[in-house]
């Protein structure tokens, strides 16, 4: 079976891309996900906000399976994870790069799609085209500059076409040029049916998302376009909704 | 299990060390040098020629003053400098402390009726006790001068505290090495395979690519699987590699004029290399499971290393390589009972040294074995990998 990028799943219809209900995650005394109620439509690029240790990471965590959820449930194309089953569904790019530092970036990406199910050649060398890495394929995951290396965690994460994707920072270290280009193709992945579920601490990619999910200390500060958020702060820029919106209400 | 998965996890292992030419050169190369150089100190080492002093304290009895006689001659026929120390026992332990004896051969007091009895006290001998094996070595030449020409009544040979023949299992003349490489196979076949896997898995868990294969629809059970495929292989290598170099030999032939060389160790081997190259294999799949299970208690490669003392060395020490299960201190010996290594190295003596076939009980027992802290491991092991990691 083919799994191009031009093939959408079906629609899922009416069941969320992803929705979780009262989750919560403590480590120890800290409170990393603090009581969290989300639902969120297929199709569409979501953005997570918030600054370092807001949670960001701990949330896509509970929403991959990958971390037990201290309270709370999630569940992803309307499965309750973790489920080892769905993961075929959902691409995940992890904070950390995840590759092998002695394998080439083709060694690399043929593992993680082999481990998918994904063994023709196309779909692999599609992907690294699309992060500008088919002329590397042979060099060594330690060699690549670090921009390159996240260029090839998203290559991973991308290569078996899933219907869920979630990205924990991918434009950290990429350059300007690079960065518009990812967007433009996660766009033509949202229209093509794709939830992505971006994670971002910088907020001028804000924009580029369908809506945004404000967070802090584990909890969601607001939802909405980031136009909206902008409205319903009073201010001009996210930044600034930030401080307001997290502010105790008077 | 998806047979798929197992593979391309295998094969990335197989890649990754592919690439790690000083990993490659430790499991393949550096078991070589150290079997070669072990045969070489064992075989052409030679010790020097004791001086020897023999002391009959049972001065009165005739047929001590005779056994006396024929050690002396025994002696002096294998060129062995001769050393008077004196008449008593002081007088020997005073030449031995000066360093004027190297060895001294006591006849206790009663020597003499003991023999006339048929059971003679054992005679005593004494070294300077500085250095271990140095002094076991010239023990070692005294006796074998003494067993070749004692003109002694029957059943005498019994005085000597130990044999010095080779085993009779094998033809040919008493090696050292035959005893002591099926021992080193097995700890080969466990030190270097632990050590990469332990930390292979660290990398894989503190690198975040455990996080990531996770994050894919693999199973546990398939990354157990996968894994020990892939050090399979390696091991697979090592142990044909080894085999081949302990079994065979080749050597320039004797009217060549050119410099003697000589590749392969040539030790006598009774038992079926795949007997053997079996045991390794089932030893070696439990030590990559081990790895990985042990991994998870390591934060950096650094207490990887932490393992050696906690983990090796005391296999090494009590697992039969050197001294036999039998020979420990019976406080030592159950722990040594619970040992992989023990059996691996008992496994390989049956089929190396006695030439066991499968019918062998004892090679059952340690297949046994072997085969059971393999699945043990391989649980633990699977036990460690959740994908729910915190
Ligand atoms: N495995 C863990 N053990 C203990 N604390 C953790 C762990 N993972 C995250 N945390 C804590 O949870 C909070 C949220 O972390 P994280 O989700 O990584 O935030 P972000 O990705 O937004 O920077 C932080 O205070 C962090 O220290
Ligand atoms: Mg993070």
């Amino acid at each position: 079976m083919s799994r191009g990028f031009a093939i959408p799943e079906p629609a899922t219809g009416t069941t969320p891309a992803m929705e979780a209900v009262g989750l919560v995650k403590r480590f120890g005394a800290i409170h990393a996900v603090d009581g969290i109620d989300l639902s969120l439509a297929p199709g569409r690029i979501y953005g997570v906000l918030g600054p370092n240790g807001s949670g960001k990471t701990t949330l896509i965590r509970l929403m991959t399976g990958l971390a037990r959820a201290t309270e709370g449930s999630v569940r992803v194309l309307g499965v309750p994870m973790p489920s080892r089953t769905l993961l075929a569904r959902i691409g995940y790019m992890t904070q950390g790069d995840g590759t092998y530092a002695e394998l080439s970036a083709w060694e690399n990406l043929r593992f993680l799609a082999a481990l998918y199910g994904v063994r023709d050649a196309a779909p692999l060398q599609r992907v690294l085209e699309l992060v500008e890495l088919a002329d590397r394929r042979g060099t060594p995951a330690l060699e690549l500059s670090g921009g390159m290396r996240r260029r090839l965690s998203l290559a991973c994460a991308l290569v078996h076409d899933p219907a869920v994707i979630f990205l924990d920072e991918p434009t950290v270290g990429v350059d300007p040029a690079l960065r518009v280009q990812f967007w433009a193709h996660f766009r033509r992945l949202a229209d093509a049916g794709r939830t992505l579920i971006v994670s971002s601490h910088v907020m001028d990619e804000a924009d580029r998302c369908d809506e945004l999910v404000l967070l802090r200390a584990g909890r969601v500060l607001g939802r909405g376009t980031a136009a909206e958020l902008r409205d319903r702060a009073g201010t001009p820029d996210l930044e600034g909704a930030f401080l307001r919106l997290g502010e105790p209400v008077p | 299990m998806n047979p798929w998965r197992v593979v391309a996890l295998a094969r990335r292992i197989v890649d990754q060390f592919l690439r790690d030419h000083r990993s490659l050169g430790l499991i393949f190369v550096a078991p070589l040098v150290i079997m070669a150089l072990l045969g070489w100190v064992l075989r052409d080492s030679s010790a020097p020629s004791p001086r020897v002093a023999i002391v009959n304290l049972d001065v009165a009895s005739a047929p001590s003053e005779r056994v006396r006689g024929a050690l002396t001659e025994a002696i002096r026929q294998a060129a062995l400098p001769l050393v008077e120390v004196g008449a008593d026992e002081p007088a020997a332990d005073a030449a031995l402390r000066a360093s004027a004896v190297d060895v001294v051969i006591l006849l206790p007091v009663g020597f003499g009726a003991g023999l006339a009895d048929g059971d003679p006290p054992p005679l005593v001998i004494v070294t300077q006790g500085v250095r271990g094996t140095d002094d076991n070595a010239q023990v070692e030449v005294v006796l074998r001068q003494l067993a070749g020409a004692l003109p002694l009544p029957p059943g005498t040979a019994s005085i000597l505290r130990r044999s010095v023949f080779g085993p009779p299992f094998i033809a040919g003349p008493p090696d050292a090495l035959a005893s002591f490489a099926p021992a080193l196979i097995g700890y080969f076949g466990f030190f270097f395979v632990f050590i990469l896997t332990a930390i292979s898995f660290l990398r894989e868990r503190v690198g975040g690519t455990l996080e990531r294969l996770l994050a894919t629809p693999i199973r546990r059970a398939e990354i157990v699987a996968g894994y020990s495929l892939g050090f399979a292989i390696f091991t697979t290598i090592q142990v044909v590699l080894i085999l081949a170099f302990s079994l065979s030999g080749w050597s320039t032939p004797d009217g060549w004029d050119g410099p003697r060389v000589a590749i392969g160790l040539g030790i006598p081997s009774a038992g079926s290399p795949l007997l053997a190259f079996l045991v390794v294999l089932l030893f070696a799949l439990g030590s990559v499971n081990l790895g990985i299970f042990l991994s998870t208690f390591a934060r950096t490669e650094l207490q990887i290393l932490q393992f050696i003392p906690l983990v090796i060395v005391p296999q090494g020490l009590l697992g039969g390589v050197f001294w036999s299960i039998e020979s420990l201190p019976a406080a030592l010996q159950p722990v040594a009972r619970v040992m992989p290594l023990t059996y691996a190295v008992e496994g390989l003596r049956e089929v190396m040294v006695r030439g066991a076939d499968l019918a062998s009980r004892t090679l059952q027992l340690d297949l046994a074995f072997l085969a059971g802290t393999a699945v043990l491991f391989v649980v633990l092991a699977g036990a460690t990998i959740r994908r729910e990691v915190v």
